[in-house]
């Protein structure tokens, strides 16, 4: 029986998890981002985070949802993927949760298939579903061709 | 003169005309000095005319036949009571002397005095209040008629004037004369005219005086009516000019009321700008703390102490952040509420412009009634 941080953000209406050591740190979205030719919809471009060039990936352009207007309450939620630093846009980053990994629940492989690879299981918190991402799988899934 | 033989003639012509004179008229032959034969017409008696009386020496009869002339004499009212007009012809015997008078005297009255109990009846009756008509000698009440509305008890027959009266002053001036007097005097408001009468065409010599007296109830109570309403009026004139003052003063109120409320509107958008701030402000802390969270992690359970603390950074962040809708709450409510009271006073502001407007209506009426009331109390002053 184990615990783990998960830091917790918002795309949507839905909340997301992703276990706190792939997190690297929470930023206002730069108002500065450099667009590079020939990249696929969800990548907004580059930026300079102190020095590194890192990818922005706006997700909710990657998982097909709706979309909505960019406000001051998006956050830039950067991941460190392993020697890798991406820059993902959400909703609102809204609070570092402590997860029993025994309320976490795995899809069967069927409803996995559909959502790709990348969801490592939903934590049921009774009124709240919080779907939790598997970084390493998540690095995958958005890098492959679309 | 008459002679003597034909003094039985005379008697005989007189005795047959004596109740066709109108006014009346007596006749008498004086012997000597005594009344020997009396006539006198049913109209008109003389007390002291009598058979047997003994006429004085100094009565113009005694000097006709003194002198033996026709005498024309007036006797003023001392002498008989009335004032009389005595026409003494001598009467001579065979030798011319005159051994007596035939003496015809006449009343002496104004044809209006003659006539007052004629007319006086029906004029007093011609006035919608009633009358009062009255007429005096130069001493006293000589005759007085009432109508059926209206009588002055006080004024009898036989009642002296005083220095004080109407009649005395015409007397004194021999012009006509009339005035109003109030109800202190007679109980009723009264107008009163004197005229005076003369014996002479050529109106030098005063005899009587004629007086007609009207009540004016009617006409004193309009006029008292008109004065009350003028006084009424100038009344509500103050009070509208008051309530133009305090509408005025109103208006002021609501144009600086007004004012203010921008000035609110324009603190709740400064609000809005503070609450805005606190919200970058916590936005800014939630950040800070879910940082201080993730390097917590990273240091394992070195950072366990300080992962706390950025937790209740984080709490922290979101009490304040909640803070900002309800300020955004309370001060939309104060911008509804004092846009709703700007809107009130605006229509308050617009009434008090139709009440100035209207107010200056009343203020031309009342004018208008104002000058009808004054007219009215010049006519009720004319009636």
């Amino acid at each position: 029986m184990s615990n783990s941080q998960y830091v917790i953000f918002s795309l949507g209406e839905e909340e997301y998890g992703i276990n706190i050591s792939y997190a690297q740190e929470i930023m206002r979205v730069p108002g500065q981002i450099t667009k590079l030719p020939n990249m696929p919809a969800y990548i907004d471009g580059v930026f300079n985070l102190r020095g590194k060039v890192i990818p922005i990936i706006d997700l909710k352009k990657r998982f097909d949802f709706a979309q909505t207007e960019r406000n001051a309450d998006n956050r830039l939620l950067v991941i460190d993927l392993g020697n890798m630093l991406v820059g993902t846009i959400v909703d609102d980053v809204s609070e570092v949760l402590m997860i029993d990994e025994a309320s976490i629940e795995n899809l069967y492989s069927e409803i996995a298939g559909i959502g790709k690879n990348c969801i490592q299981g939903i934590c049921n918190m009774g009124d709240r579903l919080i779907v939790l991402l598997d970084a390493l799988k998540m690095k995958e899934e958005v890098f492959q061709n679309h | 003169m008459i002679a003597l033989s034909e003094l039985n003639s005379c008697k005989i012509l007189a005795e047959a005309i004596a109740d066709y004179i109108p006014g009346g008229i007596t006749f008498g032959y004086i012997d000597g000095d005594t009344i020997e034969w009396v006539k006198s017409s049913q109209k008109f008696d003389i007390e002291l005319f009598k058979v047997g009386y003994k006429l004085g020496a100094d009565t113009g009869t005694m000097k006709t036949i003194r002198e033996n002339k026709v005498i024309i004499q007036d006797v003023p009212r001392s002498v008989y009571g009335m004032r009389l007009t005595i026409i003494s012809i001598p009467v001579v015997n065979d030798n011319g002397q005159a051994v007596g008078a035939m003496a015809i005297v006449f009343p002496k009255l104004h044809p209006v005095a003659a006539s007052f109990n004629d007319f006086a009846p029906i004029v007093t009756e011609m006035f919608h209040e009633g009358s009062f008509m009255f007429m005096t000698d130069l001493t006293q009440v000589a005759y007085r008629q009432a109508s059926s509305k209206f009588d002055m008890p006080s004024i009898a027959i036989g009642t002296k004037i005083s220095t004080d009266d109407l009649p005395y002053k015409v007397i004194q001036s021999k012009q006509p004369m009339s005035y109003d007097v109030d109800e202190t005097k007679w109980g009723v408001p009264i107008y009163a005219a004197c005229f005076p009468l003369f014996e002479d065409e050529e109106k030098q010599n005063i005899v009587a005086t004629l007086n007609v007296i009207l009540p004016k109830v009617t006409a004193h109570t309009l006029r008292e009516m008109a004065n009350n309403l003028e006084s009424g009026l100038s009344g509500i004139s103050a009070a509208i000019e008051e309530l133009t003052s305090s509408a005025s003063e109103i208006h002021i109120n609501e144009q600086s009321l007004n004012d203010s409320i921008t000035e609110i509107i324009g603190i709740t958008e400064q609000i809005n700008d503070v609450s805005a701030f606190i919200k970058e402000i916590a936005d800014e802390t939630k950040m800070l703390g879910l940082n201080a969270a993730i390097e917590a992690a990273r240091a394992g359970d070195a950072g366990r102490g300080f992962g706390v603390v950025a937790e209740e950074i984080r709490k922290l962040s979101d009490q304040s952040k909640s803070t900002v809708p309800k300020i955004t709450e309370l001060t939309n409510n104060i911008k509804i509420k004092v846009e709703e009271a700007s809107r009130k006073s605006l229509s308050s502001l617009s009434a008090t412009q139709e009440q100035a407007a209207a107010t200056e209506e009343i203020t031309a009426s009342l004018e208008e009634i104002s000058a009808m009331s004054e007219e009215l109390a010049k006519i009720a002053q004319q009636l």
